[in-house]
């Protein structure tokens, strides 16, 4: 095992992740040379607009892969364990569940129609514990439902049988069952109601706080995820352009992106008027050699054609040339030599 | 559900969650006391008892609506065919006209004086109508039709036989249907388990030379299997003799019945290929279509991500949820197959009830045609209900009328 990942306090370290995937107009840079960490019991924040690569930096960790993958490199440790370079049934029984799960998106379409709820959650159970007997699994998904808030006689229905909040709550007390240490959440409160997401929200936060399960939670509603958050990483066109612990980040973002993209949040108090980030990101086809916020930058300037490192700055860490000077250091992978040697 | 909003942390005082959840996924004490106490009280679990109660409400239903569906259809038949009461006008004219030449020709009745002449005239009109049944309004016997047809008492047939030398239109008809539910109901299962097996194999390889072929090929289900009947008699009787041209049995039949039936698979050999061969491509692409489709639903990725196995998962989360459209699709084959069966059957020279539907069109046998019809709209009504049954039973979502399940 590397020393790069085996450090005790890390459950979840990611090194130069690429995934690109092909299609018809050419090759998709989704996911380019990502690196981030995430310690026990903490919950980073992934935040960026739609298509900047978020759902695919979870996919990418959790080897969802579509059938038109390009590239798919990198180094990724779970708790120690490099994990990418293990085979399909391995990280199938070893990986999948037991050590990280997911609550998806839209968890409308994450049940099967065609199955009772309690048997596709206790279906976790028995694939990764073959000792455990049908009956114990499901008296665990009882437990489980009443722990994040479904009532007991929901557990015989179907998915269709329940409302869009009840069929959340099955989604995580699934991704709960097996108690992984890591939980990857994708845009688990979007598609419901303000009342119901701060529900979800508060179950979310009660497991954190009791098991001591770290997340990684997805998503573009800023406003909700800055209750969970510990750390937040900022996403622009593949690339993450930000790291840092939420209180700072909330306080202060670094990056040019993501001060206008929390300037663009409406705030509970304040009569500052909303600001909006001018032009598009850039297309994932083809994106730009420099840094990829350069277009809509107002901090422009000669060194922006050149792709910016990560700079260390304190214990934050920032895409942009406007903190070379500042720098304690560089963070992670940079590819830059090898793009300028083409140049 | 007002009251499940803001109950979580309710619910979680209750159950004092820490202690609920026990320190490792493998330590389930608590549980294994709890389901040995509630062990004894079923055999089968709750979900699999409503799951049988479902289906049996569901059953009765259907049986009911389906019912109602042919009584329907074979009473607008009855209409139709009796343009709703105009051909009791027709059939009273030629009564009248009968009687009245039948009077002229009788010596006697030319002695009678006028007035007893008509009284007797008007009797015996009233006599033959009695006995036809004319005398009674049309919309009573209509109902009479209706009971007669739905009950089998078809009537005789006009210049047909059976195969038994009855005249009986119940028994003609009968005597033939094993034979066209042999040749279709083994079409059936073999192009279902045939497209099926196919089109899983297509999705798991989709875009191989295969798939490209099955696709590009799939225009040829726009023939019907008779016309792939006539190439393959040319081919494969006329010229390599290798099956018969025709015939349920050789002639005469094998007494033994292993011999028989095995006779009988080998004049199947060349209907099933041309049934087949008319809708295989079609279904194949089609059902591989659908299951592209549900492959990408979200709860598929989301059952990869839990570590189920490739097996399971094409079986419970692929397979399992495509098979409503599935059966949906073949439900309308099936119809469409049913309906292609007289021409089909007298290309084979198949004796069952869609070369006898030929025949008595060929013949103007009246009431074998109504009797065919009236067979036809029950085997299509069973063939539904069927598909209904099973439908149900692979899809929770169809709507049973029960109210709330537990």
């Amino acid at each position: 095992m590397s020393n790069n990942g085996s450090s005790n306090s890390l459950v979840l370290k990611v090194e130069d992740l690429v995934l690109y995937f092909r299609t018809t107009k050419g090759v998709v840079q989704a996911v380019d040379h990502v690196d981030f960490e995430l310690a026990k019991n903490r919950a980073v924040v992934i935040i960026g607009e739609s298509g900047c690569g978020k759902s695919s930096l979870a996919k990418g960790i959790l080897r969802l892969l579509p059938r038109n993958v390009h590239t798919y490199t990198g180094r990724v440790y779970l708790e120690g364990q490099e994990i990418m370079g293990l085979d399909e049934e391995t990280f199938r029984m070893k990986i999948r569940w037991v050590k990280m799960s997911l609550v998806p998106q839209a968890a409308m379409n994450a049940l099967n129609p065609v199955l009772r709820v309690s048997d596709q959650v206790a279906e976790a159970l028995l694939i990764h514990y073959p000792n455990v007997s049908k009956r114990e699994a499901i008296e665990r998904v009882r437990e489980m439902f009443r722990y994040v808030g479904v009532p007991d006689s929901f557990l015989h229905r179907y998915p269709f049988e329940l409302s869009g909040g009840m069929r959340q709550r099955v989604a995580i007390a699934m991704a709960m069952i097996t108690r992984p240490p890591l939980i990857i959440l994708d845009e688990p409160t979007s598609a419901l109601d303000v009342l119901t997401q701060a529900n979800i929200m508060n179950v979310l936060k009660q497991i954190k706080w009791e098991t001591g399960t770290s997340y990684i939670l997805i998503t573009h509603d800023v406003a909700t995820s800055s209750e969970l958050a510990d750390d937040v990483a900022v996403m622009y066109a593949g690339q993450v352009v930000e790291m840092s612990d939420a209180a700072s980040f909330f306080k202060e973002p670094l990056h040019p992106y993501a001060k206008m993209l929390m300037a663009a949040v409406p705030k509970l108090r304040g009569d500052d008027d909303l600001e909006f980030i001018p032009g598009q990101p850039p297309s994932l086809l083809n994106p730009p050699k420099g840094c990829r916020f350069a277009d809509r930058c107002p901090y422009r300037m000669a060194q922006c054609e050149i792709n910016p490192p990560m700079f260390r700055v304190g214990d934050r860490k920032v895409r942009c040339w406007l903190y070379e000077k500042d720098a304690d250091g560089i963070y992670g992978t940079h590819p830059e030599p090898l793009e300028q040697a083409h140049v | 559900m007002a009251w499940l909003l803001g109950d979580v942390t309710l619910h979680q005082r209750q159950f004092a969650p820490i202690a609920v959840i026990p320190n490792g996924p493998l330590s389930f004490k608590e549980g294994r006391m709890n389901s040995k106490q509630d062990g004894k009280f079923f055999h089968l679990s709750p979900a699999a008892r409503s799951t049988l109660g479902r289906l049996l409400r569901y059953t009765v239903v259907r049986l009911i609506t389906l019912f109602i569906t042919v009584v329907i259809g074979v009473y607008l038949t009855i209409l139709i065919a009796n343009m709703g009461g105009y051909v009791d006008q027709i059939r009273r004219a030629q009564i009248r006209e009968q009687v009245a030449m039948q009077l002229q020709n009788d010596p006697t009745f030319r002695t009678l004086p006028e007035e007893q002449r008509q009284q007797l005239l008007e009797t015996r009109i009233r006599n033959e109508e009695k006995r036809l049944g004319l005398d009674k309004p049309f919309l009573v016997r209509s109902f009479n039709y209706l009971w007669d047809a739905l009950t089998l008492n078809l009537g005789r047939a006009e210049n047909m036989t059976s195969d038994s030398g009855s005249r009986q239109v119940r028994l003609i008809i009968l005597e033939r249907l094993p034979a066209t539910l042999v040749l279709f109901g083994t079409a059936q299962v073999v192009l279902f388990a045939l497209s099926l097996f196919i089109a899983l194999h297509l999705s798991r390889n989709y875009g191989s030379w295969l798939d490209r072929l099955f696709v590009a090929l799939s225009p040829l289900s726009s023939a019907p299997g008779w016309f792939y009947g006539l190439f393959l008699i040319i081919i494969f009787a006329a010229w390599l003799k290798w099956f018969p041209f025709g015939g349920m049995v050789s002639v005469p039949p094998p007494e033994n019945p292993i011999e028989y039936a095995l006779d009988v698979a080998y004049h199947m050999v060349l209907p099933l290929t041309a049934l087949t061969l008319s809708s295989i491509f079609i279904s194949v692409y089609s059902w591989r279509t659908f299951f592209l489709i549900f492959s990408s639903e979200d709860y598929v990725e989301m059952a990869r991500a839990k570590g189920v196995s490739p097996r399971t998962l094409e079986r419970r989360y692929i397979l399992r949820p495509t098979l409503p459209t599935i059966i949906t699709s073949f439900a309308l084959g099936v119809i469409g197959v049913w309906m292609g069966a007289p021409i089909f059957e007298t290309i084979f020279n198949w004796p069952g009830l869609g070369r006898v539907l030929y025949q008595a069109i060929q013949l103007f046998d009246t009431p074998v045609i109504v009797g065919s019809t009236v067979i036809f709209a029950y085997l299509l009504a069973i063939t539904v209900f069927l598909l209904d049954i099973i439908y149900a039973i692979v899809d929770p979502r169809v709507d049973i009328g029960g109210g709330r399940r537990a």
